[in-house]
């Protein structure tokens, strides 16, 4: 049996196989759940390459796990096989202030790697708004991306060289500095199906010298995003730039009570950061932009304490959305930025056809929408109306000329909503490098392709 | 440099994707250029390969102004790409040399770093969307429009500095940038043991130079006086108000670093930037080698030295870039007479390679090229990527044996 093998290979302690404890691994923050046969917490990449060549032995497949806070079910198992979780491998490793870098364990998570390089001056720059639980290696896994990825970029902009652990159980590197092809760009945001990262050199940048944060509301979310697609048609690219809807401005502030305005129908909130001789010049532009496109009131945060609390109240949006409605669904779509008004009409239209209530708060500045939609579970209707409206507001943005997934990844939600972007031809290229990657399907199969997506059954 | 017998220049995607077909089938080579400005990275074209040119590829298929995005095709010269970006004071760091000829397809392929990704992001961060022709003929597009993706995986990372081994480029979606309001230029003759400490205050400064060399030779391409460790051009780039603070701590970082002479150009700032990045491929007749090491800020200046000193022990006369802000180390050997040149470049080359493993070749139209380790200590996952070769041109129709491990 492959748990005990695990088991004698990487110790008891490391093998999970009672049912309470798998329980725990058959979800991630995706609606669907599914067991697995076994999890195991290794401590090193010898004991990923071990688990791997067992898992290969007894045929069954591996989904490697960081925080399970995906929300396209990346992380739920596939039918039994073996969960690999890296809650045991999360130390940093290496701080390398000087060439600004630091080699890390998947199992870190995001937030307490830029806590623990802010003695040197330095931070992680992509940062979800689960950036408090989820982990390195899952940032990887999805690309995820953040309210700061406007100017800094996803997560793949921030990683430059990976240890993974292949479908043999051999561990090998990449790195940007080797000649040849980039694999270490191809392989974050691969979802973990072409391979198990088992440590990363991650880029990190140096604190600004200065930092604003400014509220700007509006009458509707209209004139706020005309206003995101004046900002970024002027030229001006700030470092975050985050739209709230009125539903989800009331629903924030009673959680946070972080002073956001709750008469308010949109706002935008708006960080830049850089030097102190420039701060100036680029609040006078924005608030000009905002105040020309219907901006009501605009508020500088004064105090670190103030930006920290506004930021808070952001990264803790869809949590607060608990206390409006019993569930909700997450979509996550982009479409070019001159279209998010038009794509937050259609949002709406989606929401009035379907009797649904939906809020919205998302990364304006790069076109990527997060429209929340509440329901209760309970209710077969909703919860049909619920899946018709995600894929109402998924058509819509393809429609716009966007894409399905800006930065929570394809997995099991939207695998077959893949060839709604990609035709055959271009799937096949995906197909030829997984077959490189994973010849035997093993890692976190039923993943991000369309079901029945073989080489075979694609190919003439 | 080797003949090539027939050259085409197909004026459709799809054109080119049915002669890639048809060379696949008749097992014929096909070699893949753009303007050939990075012919010097990797290893040349075989005798009796068929090549193609993206020449014909040139238009301009959408600039989206207000999206900050363009989309373009892969012939299209950088020069009248970064010409109509400009237009809407925008840019893309590309940053390769030669921009007038070099092709924006040719500078992706060839995965050029240019001396501003440390600020910016590298090339690769630009590039959003891709249609590529595989050897097979299969016109195939990756990512879309639209600035953030994670919708499968990302093959325009693959195709990218992937040398035209996998498929050719035949258009490109990039996201542009605001161009920069202002640029300023600093020259400074560099004083004796005056460079660890300016390299140190370069590197550490908050108002960040856009980009920071130090220089030594390279005067007909670069022009400028050497003090007697060479000298440094700072480019600083930003806002007026950013220009005048940079100004000031530049100054007193260098001052402090002993280095007191200031030579600061407004206009012409960009041009010399340009001068610099042409004279990363600059070469001397038949008789010049230049290699790269890229590697960490904070270990460049010794191995920018090292190669120096070995250049200087084999007698062959050295020219260097070093790319301060990047740790990128850039050495062109080469010697008036032609013979000793020959006689000596490829102990030189196997000298330089036990030294500094990593540095690739990437300029010099030296006939015995193909004996040099052009591509340096092949990479760990060298396995994968012939593997991943094999799965996208089984029959070894694209620049066969160009790439690195022989790919
Ligand atoms: C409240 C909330 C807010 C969120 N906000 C954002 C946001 O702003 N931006 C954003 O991008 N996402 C956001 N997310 C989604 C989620 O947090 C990200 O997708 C995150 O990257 C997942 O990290 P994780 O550690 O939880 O990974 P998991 O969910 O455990 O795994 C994610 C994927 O990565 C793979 N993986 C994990 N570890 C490895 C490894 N070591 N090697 C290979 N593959 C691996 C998994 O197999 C899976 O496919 C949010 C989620 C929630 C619940």
């Amino acid at each position: 049996m492959l748990a005990e093998r695990l088991a004698d290979a990487l110790g008891a302690d490391a093998v999970k196989t009672a049912p309470e404890d798998l329980a725990v691994y058959a979800f991630d923050a995706y609606s669907e759940s599914r067991l697995p046969a076994a999890v195991v917490l290794p401590t090193s990449a010898r004991d990923v390459a071990a688990i791997v060549r067992l898992a290969r032995a007894c045929g069954e497949p591996i989904v490697a796990r960081g925080a399970g806070t995906g929300l396209c079910g990346g992380a739920i198992p596939a039918a039994g096989g073996v969960v690999v979780s890296f809650a045991r491998m999360n130390r940093l490793l290496e701080l390398d202030p000087r060439n600004r870098r630091a080699r890390v364990q998947p199992g870190l998570i995001n937030l307490d790697l830029s806590k623990k390089v802010a003695g040197a001056g330095l931070f992680y720059a992509p940062d979800p708004s689960s950036q408090k639980a989820c982990t390195i290696g899952g940032n990887i896994g999805t690309n995820a991306g953040g309210p700061h990825c406007l100017t800094y970029g996803t997560t793949v902009n921030h990683v430059l060289a990976l240890e993974l652990v292949d479908d043999t159980g051999e561990v090998y590197t990449t790195s940007l500095d080797d000649a040849g092809y980039d694999l270490t760009g191809a392989l974050v945001g691969s979802e973990g199906t072409l391979g198990i990262v088992t440590s990363a050199w991650v880029r990190l940048l140096r604190l600004p010298e200065a930092t604003r944060v400014w509220v700007a509301t509006f009458g509707d979310v209209e004139a706020a995003s005309e206003a995101v697609s004046a900002i970024v048609g002027h030229g001006i690219v700030p470092t975050a730039l985050e739209m709230m809807d009125g539903l989800m401005i009331r629903t924030v502030e009673a959680a946070f009570h972080s002073g956001f305005p709750v008469d308010a129908e949109a706002l935008l909130l708006i960080e830049n950061a850089g030097f102190e001789d420039d701060m100036d010049d680029c609040e006078r532009a924005i608030e000009k932009i905002c105040k020309a496109n219907g901006g009501l009131t605009w508020r500088t945060a004064r105090s670190q304490a103030e930006r920290d609390g506004l930021w808070a109240a952001r990264k803790g949006a869809f949590g607060a959305a608990g206390r409006i409605a019993p569930n909700t669904y997450l979509q996550d779509v982009v479409v070019p930025r001159t279209k998010l008004p038009k794509m937050l009409k259609l949002v709406d239209e989606a929401a009035a056809a379907h009797d649904l209530t939906i809020g919205n708060v998302f990364h304006a500045g790069d076109g990527n929408l997060h429209p929340l939609i509440m329901y209760d579970k309970r209710d077969k209707r909703q919860v049909a109306a619920v899946v018709d409206a995600g894929d109402q507001i998924l058509s819509a943005a393809v429609d716009l000329g966007g894409t399905i997934s800006g930065e929570h990844g394809i997995g099991f939600e939207k695998r077959d909503t893949l060839a709604r972007i990609f035709d055959d031809a271009d799937i096949d290229t995906m197909l030829r490098l997984r077959d490189v990657f994973d010849t035997g399907r093993r890692f976190n199969p039923d993943k991000i392709f369309p079901r029945g997506a073989s080489c075979a059954e694609l190919r003439p | 440099m080797s003949e090539t017998i027939e050259r085409l220049a197909p004026a459709s995607a799809e054109e080119l994707a049915a002669l890639l077909a048809s060379c696949d089938r008749d097992r014929r080579a096909v070699s893949v250029d753009g303007a050939g400005t990075l012919r010097g990275i990797g290893l040349p074209a075989q005798a009796g390969d068929l090549h193609v040119s993206t020449a014909k590829l040139k238009a301009m298929l959408a600039h989206e102004h207000a999206d900050l995005t363009a989309s373009v095709q892969c012939g299209m010269s950088l020069r009248a790409f970064s010409d109509a970006l400009a237009a809407y004071d925008q840019f893309v760091p590309l940053d390769a040399p030669l921009r007038k000829k070099a092709t924006v397809g040719g500078t992706l392929a060839a995965g050029w770093g240019g001396p501003r990704r440390h600020l910016f992001g590298r090339t690769r961060d630009y590039v959003i969307g891709s249609r590529i022709a595989l050897a097979d003929g299969t016109l195939a597009n990756a990512g879309g429009m639209v600035v953030k993706n994670v919708t499968g995986y990302d093959m325009s990372k693959l195709y990218v500095g992937s040398c035209g081994t996998l498929g050719v480029l035949v258009s490109v979606n990039l996201k542009t940038l605001p161009a920069p309001k202002a640029s300023r230029g600093f020259h400074h003759p560099l004083p004796l043991d005056s460079r660890p400490r300016a390299f140190a205050q370069l590197q550490s400064m908050t108002a960040t130079p856009a980009a920071a060399f130090w220089i030594e030779g390279f005067a007909k391409e670069f022009g400028g006086h050497d003090g007697d460790d060479g000298r440094l051009f700072v480019l600083m780039q930003g806002s007026d108000a950013f220009l005048d603070r940079a100004t000031r701590d530049l100054r007193s970082g260098l001052g402090k670093a002993g280095v007191p002479e200031t030579h600061v150009v407004d206009a012409g700032a960009n041009e010399a930037f340009e001068r610099l990045c042409d004279a990363y491929v600059a070469t001397v007749d038949e008789r010049s080698i230049t290699y790269r090491s890229a590697g960490d800020p904070s270990d460049v200046e010794g191995r920018a030295l090292a190669m120096r000193a070995l250049a200087r022990r084999f007698e062959l006369r050295a020219d260097s870039i070093c790319d301060v802000m990047n740790g990128d180390a850039i050495l062109r050997v080469s010697d008036p007479d032609a013979r000793g040149f020959t006689a000596k470049i490829e102990i030189f080359d196997d000298a330089l390679h036990d030294d500094v493993p990593d540095a690739q070749v990437i300029a010099g139209d030296f006939a015995g090229r193909s004996n040099l380790n052009v591509w340096g200590a092949p990479p760990a996952a060298i396995d994968k990527m012939r593997a991943l070769k094999l799965r996208f041109d089984p029959n070894g129709t694209l620049n066969p044996g160009r790439f690195v491990g022989g790919i």
